[in-house]
């Protein structure tokens, strides 16, 4: 028992990349979910974690997804080497806008991720050359996964595809999770709820704010990156300020509590979108109405609505943060 | 003669054309309880804002233990051996107590608190330093409760901890009374009193009861200005002084 409620997040997670191939006939819609699921982690760790509300996960997406179709098409490089570049991009961009924005609080801070946000989306129209500007990049392949040679499976089809993207997926659920219950991660929370204090205890706020940022950038970049080979194109609206706002909608959506949240956040929206796409072409606006009905009444998204629930049927709450050195 | 744990010398203040501070000179000897005291808006505040490096000097030195600090953000103090308490107190309220004393004990090992990887469990728990403050400050108790859930009493007790968790040489307690009811006063004097067998303490307090009860040198302020400084005897009977408080405060049993 004290094992399943220590590895409760991790199993969900995998309970997910399962569920999904089970449940859904369209690889990928299922592929999507994940691939959202990614960014919006990433996402999450900037809102939730450090109390920081970026505009910039837009940039680090596209970023992501140039950078895989440039190195895929014209740089014939092998797919791993792709996916790290556009690790590194992500990240090296989330460095640049972090280095920048974080030298202002509140709506200042904000204002300045939107105009790096509205800056990367312009650099990036005004060079076809380089990312096809209205176009976007075009014929990005899915080369099939090797190691030294070695073919290790295809991913040509939906469903290999997915499970390719699981794995990474499940990867980076646990990387963000062992960060967000690490000492960094729990530095990353007190500097959320009073920045002042943390500063005077000794800790280098700008440089965890710095970090958060990178780490954010970097996995929002390798989504990016899978969503191009999703679709087969980097198209230009990836790094528009519209997939931003999709990706912080998500986030809050879900919730801001916890990784698995961010799941939860991106599923929710990804499939609900889809169902209400074949309803109505303004679908939309459905999306508005439910994003105003969560602030207002679900403040803590799809997870605290999901944690009152199973407290209202008398089980006991979770540990908060912090007790388990008790134990 | 030793020589002092920290020396300030003309610390100057400006907001604009107005001087906060007009050149202060301070010297707080090693393991000494010292006092600051003065009329409302005298600079006591700002000035520990100078001292522990939550603001930067328009002008002056600051050298702590031999080292000039006077550029070094507050974050790097901590690690020189200084820490702080707020007039208005700031705590991690949505964190538990012990996760409040844990972050101010990890934060004097900047590259330990920067672990993306382990859980804050063993070693990175701190602890030790934590229950040891836990006790000192009578906060077992509610050492699983969020710090904002907490009663004033205990609230500005905690402030007191999250400076003693650092383990600091130098602590700087910027009114820990504010606010406090009276059986709690007497606790938090005697803490403070206890806490110079370990530190050097800087005070600033409006309780004259305790300034001239437990410190060893008392500094005066007036207007940016360090008025006068000596024992709190000498303090007590300075005419100035009386003056700067219009005769009414001086005499011990607070205000």
């Amino acid at each position: 028992m004290e094992m399943l409620k220590r590895y409760r997040f991790w199993l969900l997670a995998l309970g997910v990349t399962l569920v999904l191939p089970l449940t859904m006939r369209s690889g990928t819609l299922a592929t999507e979910v994940l691939v959202y699921a990614m960014a919006v982690m990433a996402c999450n760790l900037l809102l939730g974690y450090t109390g920081l509300l970026s505009f910039g996960q837009g940039i680090f997406f596209g970023l992501g997804s140039y950078g895989l179709g440039i190195a895929l098409t014209r740089l014939a490089l092998p797919l791993p080497l792709a996916l790290v570049l556009a690790i590194v991009l992500g990240a090296a961009a989330a460095a640049l806008v972090g280095w920048f924005a974080i030298r202002q609080r509140g709506t200042y801070f904000v204002m300045l991720t939107l105009a790096f946000a509205q800056m990367f989306y312009f650099l990036a129209y005004t060079t076809p050359d380089l990312t096809g500007g209205d176009n976007g990049l075009l014929d990005i392949p899915r080369p099939p996964v090797s190691l030294f040679g070695t073919e290790l499976g295809s991913l040509a089809g939906p469903w290999q595809f997915y499970g390719f993207v699981a794995v990474l997926f499940l990867l980076v659920f646990f990387l963000v999770l062992r960060v967000t219950e690490s000492v960094f991660g729990r530095t990353l929370l007190a500097i959320r709820n009073n920045e002042e204090r943390a500063q005077a205890v000794g800790y280098n706020v700008r440089y965890f704010k710095l970090m958060a940022f990178v780490l954010s950038g970097a996995i929002t970049g390798l989504a990016g990156a899978l969503h191009a080979m999703l679709m087969g194109i980097a198209p230009l609206t990836n790094i528009d300020y519209h997939t931003s706002e999709m990706i912080l909608i998500m986030t809050v959506i879900g919730g801001t509590g916890n990784a698995f949240a961010s799941v939860l956040g991106a599923a929710f929206y990804v499939l609900l979108s889809d169902w209400l796409s074949t309803l109505w072409p303004r679908w939309l606006m459905l999306l508005g109405f439910l994003l105003i009905a969560v602030s207002l009444f679900i403040p803590r998204g799809l997870w605290g609505l999901g944690e009152m629930l199973w407290r209202k049927m008398g089980r006991e709450p979770a540990k908060p943060i912090g007790q388990e050195e008790q134990a | 003669m030793t020589t002092a744990i920290l020396e300030a010398r003309g610390i100057t203040k400006s907001y604009g054309k107005f001087n906060a501070l007009g050149g202060v000179d301070l010297r707080v000897m090693p393991g000494t309880v010292h006092s600051v005291i003065g009329p409302n808006g005298a600079g006591k505040t700002t000035l520990f804002h100078m001292l522990t490096g939550t603001g930067t000097v328009t002008a002056g030195t600051i050298v702590f233990d031999g080292k000039d600090v006077t550029r070094e953000p507050d974050y790097q103090r901590v690690q020189r051996g200084i820490a702080r308490s707020f007039q208005v107190t700031s705590l991690f309220t949505h964190l538990p107590v012990r996760e409040n004393l844990r972050l101010a004990a990890l934060g004097t090992s900047p590259r330990r608190a920067m672990d993306c990887w382990r859980r804050p469990l063993g070693q990175l728990a701190c602890a030790d330093t934590v229950d040891s403050v836990l006790q000192r400050l009578e906060l077992t108790r509610v050492a699983n409760a969020e710090a904002g859930t907490l009663s004033h009493g205990q609230q500005r007790r905690l402030e007191v901890g999250m400076a003693l968790a650092a383990r600091p040489r130098a602590i700087f307690l910027d009114e820990p009374t504010s606010g406090m009811g009276i059986d709690d006063l007497a606790a938090m004097k005697h803490l403070i009193r206890g806490l110079s067998a370990d530190h050097t303490v800087v005070l600033i307090e409006h309780n004259m009861d305790i300034v001239m009860d437990i410190s060893d040198t008392v500094t005066v302020m007036q207007q940016g200005k360090v008025l006068m400084e000596g024992t709190p005897g000498a303090v007590r009977n300075d005419p100035r002084v009386r003056a700067a408080y219009l005769g009414n405060m001086i005499t011990g049993g607070g205000k």
